[in-house]
């Protein structure tokens, strides 16, 4: 008889340890797949656009609906829904979106703009320049809290000439009047309201609104009738809320979101030697950091004590530790690509602790205490650590005030803010009036810090009250208002870092308009 | 009466010697050598480093070295410095809420014990106090009072009240239908009598266990409320908040995290080995 080897009946244990091993095989393929992946991704793409995808979107702030109209932390929503009448190339230049040409008066007084025929809103409805004069009123209403209230405002008057021309008359010339236009995005008059509350955004953007889940997640779809043929690519978008750092640097390093411009300077730093990310920096959005002073609150009322603090900060190392090197020093708000920047105003103020300490010895205070209110995320965290030990190097101790960043943006709107804060700014990436009339901490008629000054007022109107905005005369204007903004000291300014974006290599062609609005339109995921 | 009172008198006596007996077995002796360690690195942190914990430099995320035996960490840090005074700021806090919630939690029942409709209302506001897990309670503590030391104090103590509480009830609703007690009761001592002077020392030593217990859960909960920056206010260090910052540097300097680490499963550790070392004790 021939005996057979039999099969060895099989263990407990070597089934757990078989499941173990096809557990980590299992693993390792993921891993490898996802290496393959990136490495898919990195070798470009050569074929073109590739229509299809989901792109996923991840950011460290939630979308703010009540927001929806003004600059905030994120506004990564705004371009992808609603389009705006111009956007402006690298070189400050408006070029065509909603509006195809335009014509501004001699005098600076009106312009006159003309308009596509061919948008519709998500909902059906045709665009007219009814809706560009509902825009500009719905800028005008002070609850839509939009920076550029004041340039809107500046409109009196609309000329309709026909369905889809219109003049807008001025109330006065204004150096930012395209900023206004790259700012005001077109919602849909009979849906406004909804769209402000966050349930329903109809406009005439590339993507269509699907679903929201807040602090979560916010969907869009392909907008099939969309007016630029044969865009948008994607499918659709998913924005993803991760409010960690961590964790949003995590998704991004597992593929589970494709692009951010959330992640910290100094995360960045450690993916610059990555093939997998593409990392492009922005000179635009909230761009600059600063310490704000609340001029009503005791002691930073003087503007020594201001001062001290502006002299007391080492902003070298604020760069180095806090923003991963991705930032510039500076002492003014503008970045070297604005017009009214100065090598020599922007070095106006550097780490001087013995001075500091002078100005206070002369102000009569040793030994005050401030509370310090920044936002909560780590890169805060640690910005506003830094600069409580430099300050307290001089004297001037603080008590920390951790705060999230919705409730700070509302605080710096009420101007209910303690007597320091310190946040990022943007706007200085526009047209430099346009800082002094719009940005909250900035705003001469009203800012965070709730300075007033006359002189500071009769520069920035007449600097903004202009046709042009880069003539000698212009630039002239805009080193006097720096001159203001370096000896009051109500924003003390101490970097300029732009918003950076790191993407995985198979998401391409993703844009950033000045303010920040993310622009969809040409993006693709490679295969 | 003597006869009644002395078996209350003579149990501390013999209790003492049953706790001694279980912290001298090899894991009780293991959990305080972790947390004694750990302890007197805190302790002594003014003798054994001279930096300022606070104090900022340029050398940042360093590596250990002779000056920084553990490194710096994101903004300069002496990591030794701040690990050190962080064991004292996690110790102070939890020494001091868990003792707190402890005679609240302990007080609770001792009202429940009395009557009928006290046990009821009592037992309803443990529920409500479980109800809530450890992290949504701590969210809603911060989003009250503000990040800071208060409200890690608050819910450390909160979440240790109903545990303290429920622990003692039973024991005293099996003490009080012993003997002792019925004798005690009809030897013409009052409720009250009964309750503090023979039922209380007897349902005491389950205590001194989930007293051991508790001070790991508030080492957990002072570090996952740092760790989510709802903790003690920056630049204040604590075992979490350290920890929290240097999640960050996991992949690029794993030694940031390391010191935090050891000090936070140290302790959590040793605690556990004593509350398990008395618990095997107090059942010999």
């Amino acid at each position: 008889m021939t005996s057979f080897p039999t099969a060895p009946a099989l263990s407990r244990r070597t089934l757990l340890r078989g499941g173990l091993a096809g557990a980590g095989l299992l693993s390792l393929a993921a891993c490898r797949s996802a290496a393959d992946t990136a490495a898919g991704q990195a070798t470009g793409d050569a074929a073109g656009p590739r229509r299809g995808g989901v792109l996923t979107v991840g950011t460290g702030v939630d979308f703010t609906p009540a927001l929806l109209f003004a600059q905030s932390a994120n506004t990564l929503v705004q371009r992808l829904v609603f389009n705006t009448l111009t956007r402006y190339d690298d070189k400050l230049q408006p070029q065509p979106e909603l509006a195809t040409s335009w014509q501004v008066a001699a005098d600076g007084a009106s312009v006159t703009l003309k308009l596509r025929e061919d948008v519709t809103f998500h909902s059906g409805r045709r665009f007219t320049a009814d809706d560009v004069v509902f825009a500009v009123k719905n800028l005008q209403n002070p609850a839509r809290s939009a920076q550029l209230r004041s340039t809107a405002t500046a409109v009196t008057d609309f000329r309709k000439n026909g369905d889809f021309e219109l003049t807008l008359v001025l109330a006065h010339p204004v150096s930012n009047l395209f900023d206004l236009f790259e700012f005001m995005i077109v919602p849909d008059s009979e849906t406004v309201e909804e769209a402000f509350a966050g349930t329903k955004l109809i406009g005439t953007g590339p993507y269509t609104f699907t679903e929201r889940k807040p602090g979560s997640s916010i969907t869009f779809a392909r907008n099939e009738k969309y007016w630029n043929p044969g865009r948008p690519y994607l499918d659709g978008v998913e924005i993803r809320v991760v409010p960690q750092a961590e964790s949003l640097l995590s998704s991004l390093k597992t593929g589970q979101t494709h692009l951010s411009y959330s992640i910290r300077g100094k995360d960045i730093a450690t993916l610059r030697s990555d093939p997998q990310f593409r990392i492009t920096p922005y000179d635009t959005g909230s761009g600059a950091y600063y310490i704000g002073a609340n001029l009503t609150a005791e002691h930073v009322s003087d503007k020594r004590v201001r001062q001290a603090i502006a002299w007391a900060v080492d902003r070298e190392r604020l760069v180095e530790q806090a923003l991963g090197g991705y930032g510039t020093v500076s002492a003014t708000p503008w970045p070297k690509s604005s017009p009214a920047y100065s090598a020599e105003a922007a070095g106006h103020y550097r780490h001087d602790p013995e001075r500091a300490r002078q100005l206070l010895k002369d102000a009569g205070l040793t030994g005050i205490s401030l509370p310090f209110a920044h936002s909560n995320d780590p890169g805060n965290t640690a910005v506003a650590q830094i600069l409580q030990y430099d300050l307290k190097q001089v004297g001037i101790e603080t008590v920390l005030q951790p705060t999230d960043s919705p409730t700070m943006q509302k605080q710096l709107i009420a101007q209910s803010m303690p007597a320091l804060w310190t946040l990022s700014h943007g706007f200085a990436q526009l047209h430099p009036a346009t800082l002094a009339v719009s940005a909250y901490p900035f705003n001469e008629a009203k800012n965070s810090s709730r300075f007033s000054s006359p002189a500071y007022t009769d520069i920035v109107q007449r600097a903004w009250q202009r046709p042009d905005s880069d003539s000698p005369e212009a630039k002239a204007l805009y080193g006097r208002i720096t001159d203001v903004l370096l000896d009051e000291q109500f924003v003390i300014d101490l970097a300029i870092a732009g918003l950076t974006e790191v993407a995985v290599g198979k998401a391409r062609g993703a844009t950033l308009n000045k303010f920040g609005y993310l622009n969809l339109d040409d993006a693709y995921l490679t295969a | 009466m003597t006869a009644l009172a002395a078996p209350a008198r003579a149990l501390p006596a013999r209790a003492r010697n049953r706790y001694l007996a279980g912290l001298l077995t090899g894991r009780g002796l293991t959990g305080l050598a972790l947390v004694g360690t750990v302890a007197l690195a805190g302790l002594l942190a003014p003798l054994l480093t001279g930096q300022d914990p606070d104090a900022q430099g340029p050398l940042a995320l360093a590596g250990p070295s002779a000056a920084h035996p553990f490194g710096t960490d994101d903004l300069g840090r002496d990591l030794f410095s701040r690990v050190l005074h962080g064991i004292t700021t996690d110790l102070a806090l939890i020494l001091s809420a868990v003792p707190v919630g402890a005679l609240a939690g302990c007080s609770l029942a001792l009202l429940a014990a009395g009557h009928r409709w006290a046990d009821t209302a009592v037992q309803r506001v443990f529920d409500l106090v479980l109800a809530f897990p450890g992290l949504i309670l701590a969210l809603a503590v911060t989003a009250v009072l503000g990040p800071g030391r208060w409200p890690v104090f608050i819910v450390i103590a909160l979440a240790e009240i109903p545990l303290f509480g429920r622990q003692l009830r039973s024991g005293i609703l099996v003490q009080r239908e012993r003997e002792y007690a019925l004798a005690a009761r009809v030897g013409g001592a009052s409720q009250r009598r009964v309750l503090l002077r023979h039922v209380l020392p007897n349902a005491v030593d389950p205590l001194i266990v989930q007293a051991a217990v508790a001070l790991s859960v508030g080492v957990f909960i002072e570090g996952a409320m740092s760790f989510l920056g709802l903790g003690v206010r920056p630049p204040e260090p604590t075992l979490g908040s350290i920890l929290s910052q240097s999640v960050g540097y996991l992949a690029t300097r794993p030694t940031f995290a390391a010191a935090p680490l050891a000090a936070t499963t140290a302790l959590v550790l040793g605690f556990t080995l004593i509350a398990e070392a008395l618990n095997r004790g107090i059942r010999r």
